[in-house]
């Protein structure tokens, strides 16, 4: 299954990466807002191969040049906080985490940094959720752990309601764009973690989330700083019960939901998914309302323009 | 010109610190990092007799190095001896011997404290028959491999970590130099053990290699076999009596005539040979001419009946002691000992007394656990527990995927399990401590204890009169790992804690088939096996090994709710 890739495989991606970069070059003379309306808000996209949905999800958007500028430096957040493997889908796909930083490597992106503060023992994790061994032929891609107070600065969060500053990973205040790639997954405090739960790895201290604060209002806080540009939900399999570390019911959806909109995309994913055996409303989650509420993104489906793909 | 023994005592100083680097996870399997430990008959001797049953895997090599003693003399200490390695490297820094002390450094000045050592051995043999092991107070192999563990190995990675800090103006150039992030190791007690190794390596500078020459008991038993070493010591009558060689013997062997030493006391350093002007010393078989048997001088250096019977006697009362103390385990018709329910040992810990009979203190299962929760204790255990690793969950807790700590255990105190029996083995059980509980006590959303436990074995519950479900803790699937307590967001003590509560224990057999016959189940991932071998993994079987479809939308009720939606 791991191999490189074949000639077909190379002549496609070079093709579409090719037209990716013609129809990049024209965008540069359309003004910015007539052009996101050409794309859809959300792409959901079905298929067996996690590489090939990946790309035609980002395709979909409008390509990663929407999103990364040549030259530009990308910070790319997977989940990876947990040493269990793939299957057990409490980390993202390494499949999808590579081919998002391909993307970013083929857009031109200079340095592509795949971030997570890990929860359980930090070699462990990244051994085994095996995003690095996956990643390391991606030029420019490194795959780090980030632990380390030293690594972290503290900002201000004006907007916050509860939060009003926390210790953010340097090297993502000093990032052009900011990625999610969060894996699907249920969550024992917050319902789901998403793109937004899962901007908890790129800050310090994450237990005052819990004990000090309201849960939900303290994630809305965060992204209101830690807004990610793209967001692509890994779905091709979804941990819908024991999360987020599991052990708990794995789902297989094979499907990604990308968007520019993190709060359209965690929206999309809580409804295309079955969580603790039951289907549940975007605004059933609690951060999901609230950041909609606060203006963050869009959470009311109706409102979106969502296009369905397969390949 | 450097001297042969330099070179051979280097080496295995190196060789010493290297496996000693690798213990640690993940493991490689094959690389014996326990080597030196084995090699050394204390060890091996004492954990046997303590423990009642043969330790093979480390009487064979320390049986091995005591015929290679009759043979060549004490070599180990001079050429292997991590100690002696140490020994003398302080004393190359810090030593200067004044003209004194180098001219009264004969066998007949020296041997006031020699027969010192013999009894210790008496004493620790004793106590060891007695069923006490107190291998950790002298086998210099266990004091070096603990020194470097949890002193030197903690200091030397705080050393790197403050580089990589004053490396930061690099750090803009090579962004990546920016993530190596050398993690700090804490360990209790370690100022005192590093005053404990100071306090032995300064002796050395009121008679160099005093803990040579007078304490080390693995030195004592060496001595026994290595009092007419048939490779030995030999001097010409071309002497010219010059005392050179008495002045520069570490270990004062050498008799006030410069002929004769006392074999059972020279390191095999060869230092005579190479200082003396006429070449007159060598060493090599010899059959006749003048050695040690001739001139008696081993007996005197042997203690008095006196002295040996005070060996054996304290060794006897220690014993007792140890075993009529508050800690010991097994009162009669008693089923339970008063042991620290904190007393956590790490998962695969054979039952306490045996795993205290073996368990020799060297610290490589501390120094290999990838977390830092192993931890040496004071007097949790009593004097016999002393530098006994335990768990300490409120530090870090036990890393589901490593049984490291097995691995690298030269004693089988801590059995070699493989991963899949490792997990599940019930090293003890959480407790909620409602009145400090974020939840019980302040009706708080808070769940962290549910969402870090790898097992599953917190469940929170809805009850009456309250806005959040409690947690409560499911006993049948804790193995008391730890990671609940550790990340308990309440400050000062956890909320949620591990206790013995249930450990299981076990000498021999399997501990899969023990949780099974308790009704336990411990389940992590549905894919256990893919952990041993994630190489065979497919990216293409990802989640399909669930049947399960999507279920169509239901009503949802109040309390059925799971945490973290909401109605609307």
């Amino acid at each position: 299954m791991i191999k490189g890739q074949s000639r077909r495989q190379f002549l496609k991606s070079s093709l579409i990466s090719g037209a990716a970069v013609a129809t990049g070059s024209i965008n540069l003379l359309t003004p910015n807002k007539a052009f996101s309306a050409e794309y859809p808000d959300v792409i959901v996209s079905y298929g067996s191969s996690a590489t090939d949905i990946t790309r035609a999800a980002v395709e979909g958007l409008g390509g990663m040049q929407r999103f990364v500028k040549p030259g530009s430096k990308v910070v790319i957040k997977p989940n990876m906080s947990f040493s269990s493997p793939p299957e057990a889908a409490s980390n993202t796909n390494p499949e999808v985490v590579r081919e998002v930083a391909r993307l970013c490597h083929q857009a031109g992106a200079s340095r592509i940094s795949i971030l997570d503060n890990t929860l359980r023992t930090p070699e462990d994790c990244l051994r085994m959720s095996r995003i690095p061994e996956y990643c390391k032929d991606i030029p420019n891609t490194n795959v780090n752990y980030v632990k380390a107070q030293r690594l972290f600065k503290e900002v201000k969060v004006p907007n916050g309601k509860q939060i009003k500053s926390m210790e953010v990973v340097n090297e993502v205040l000093e990032a052009d764009v900011l990625i999610a790639v969060p894996v699907g997954k249920s969550h024992g405090s917050s319902g789901v973690s998403l793109s937004m739960k899962g901007m908890m790895g790129l800050i310090y201290d994450r237990i005052s989330f819990h004990s000090r604060f309201d849960l939900h209002e303290s994630i809305v806080d965060m992204v209101t700083i830690l807004k990610p540009a793209l967001v692509v939900i890994d779905g091709t399999r979804i941990l819908s019960t024991g999360g987020p570390g599991g052990p708990g019911e794995v789902i297989p959806l094979n499907l990604v939901v990308a968007s520019a909109d993190m709060v359209a995309a965690d929206a999309e994913m809580v409804a295309l998914g079955t969580w603790y055996g039951k289907k549940f409303e975007p605004n059933q989650v609690k951060h999901i309302k609230l950041a909609s509420d606060r203006g963050l993104g869009q959470s009311d489906l109706s409102k979106l323009n969502i296009k369905n793909i397969r390949s | 010109m450097i001297r042969l023994q330099r070179i051979s005592q280097s080496i295995s100083f190196i060789l010493f610190l290297n496996l000693l680097y690798c213990a640690s996870h993940p493991f490689r399997e094959g690389i014996p990092t326990d080597l030196f430990l084995r090699l050394d008959p204390s060890v091996g001797i004492i954990s046997s007799i303590a423990g009642r049953s043969w330790l093979l895997s480390a009487l064979a090599p320390a049986l091995g190095l005591l015929l290679l003693t009759a043979v060549f003399g004490r070599f180990f200490c001079g050429h292997v001896c991590p100690m002696g390695a140490m020994i003398d490297m302080f004393q190359l820094l810090f030593s200067r011997k004044s003209r004194k002390q180098q001219e009264s450094n004969t066998v007949e000045q020296t041997s006031i404290f020699r027969s010192y050592k013999f009894v210790f051995v008496a004493f620790l043999l004793l106590a060891a028959l007695c069923g006490v092991s107190l291998a950790f107070l002298g086998s210099p192999i266990s004091l070096a491999t603990r020194f470097i563990a949890l002193v030197f190995h903690p200091l030397s990675l705080l050393l790197a970590d403050t580089g990589i800090e004053l490396a930061a103006p690099l750090q803009t150039l090579i962004p990546q130099l920016n993530y190596i992030q050398v993690p700090v190791r804490v360990f209790a007690a370690n100022e005192f053990l590093a005053a404990l190794f100071l306090s032995i390596v300064i002796l050395s500078l009121f008679q160099p290699r005093f803990w040579c020459r007078n304490i080390c008991p693995t030195g004592a038993i060496l001595a026994l076999f290595s009092v007419r070493p048939i490779v030995r010591r030999h001097v010409e009558k071309s002497c010219v009596h010059c005392n050179k060689c008495v002045r520069e013997c570490p270990t004062g062997c050498i008799t006030a005539d410069h002929l004769m030493n006392v074999s059972s006391e020279c390191i095999v350093c060869l230092k005579c040979s190479k200082t003396c002007p006429v070449s007159a010393i060598s060493f090599g078989y010899r059959k006749t001419g003048l050695g040690p048997e001739q001139d008696g001088s081993f007996q005197k250096l042997l203690p008095t009946r006196r002295q040996t019977l005070a060996g054996i006697f304290s060794g006897i009362v220690m014993g007792g002691l140890v075993r009529t103390g508050w800690n010991q385990p097994r009162l009669m018709g008693q089923e339970k000992s008063l042991t620290d329910p904190e007393l956590i040992r790490a998962p695969g810990s054979i039952p306490e007394r045996a795993f205290l009979a073996r368990c020799v203190r060297c610290g490589q299962c501390m120094k290999a656990c990838p977390t830092n929760t192993l931890q040496p204790i004071w007097f949790k255990a009593g004097l016999e527990g002393m530098f006994s690793p335990i768990l300490v969950p409120r530090l870090a807790a036990c890393e589901l995927n490593c049984a490291t700590c097995g691995q690298v255990c030269p004693t089988g105190a801590i059995r070699p399990l493989e991963l899949l029996e490792k997990k599940q083995v019930k090293i003890g059980t959480a407790w909620i401590d409602r009145q400090a509980c974020l939840v019980w006590n302040q009706d708080k959303k808070c769940l962290v204890c549910d969402e870090v436990c790898p097992y599953n074995a917190v469940v929170f519950k809805p009850t009456e009169n309250r806005k959040n479900a409690v947690p409560h803790v499911v006993p049948n699937k804790c193995t008391g790992c730890g990671w609940c307590e550790n990340k308990c967001p309440v400050e000062g003590a956890s909320a949620i804690r591990i206790n013995i509560i249930g450990e299981i224990r076990l000498a021999s057999g399997s501990y899969i088939e023990k949780a099974r016959e308790y009704g336990l189940e411990f389940k992590t991932d549905k894919t256990d096996v893919d952990v041993l071998a994630p190489d065979t993994f497919e990216l293409k079987g990802f989640g399909t090994n669930t049947e399960e479809t999507p279920k169509t939308p239901q009503p949802v009720k109040r309390l059925e709710l799971p945490q973290g939606f909401t109605e609307d």
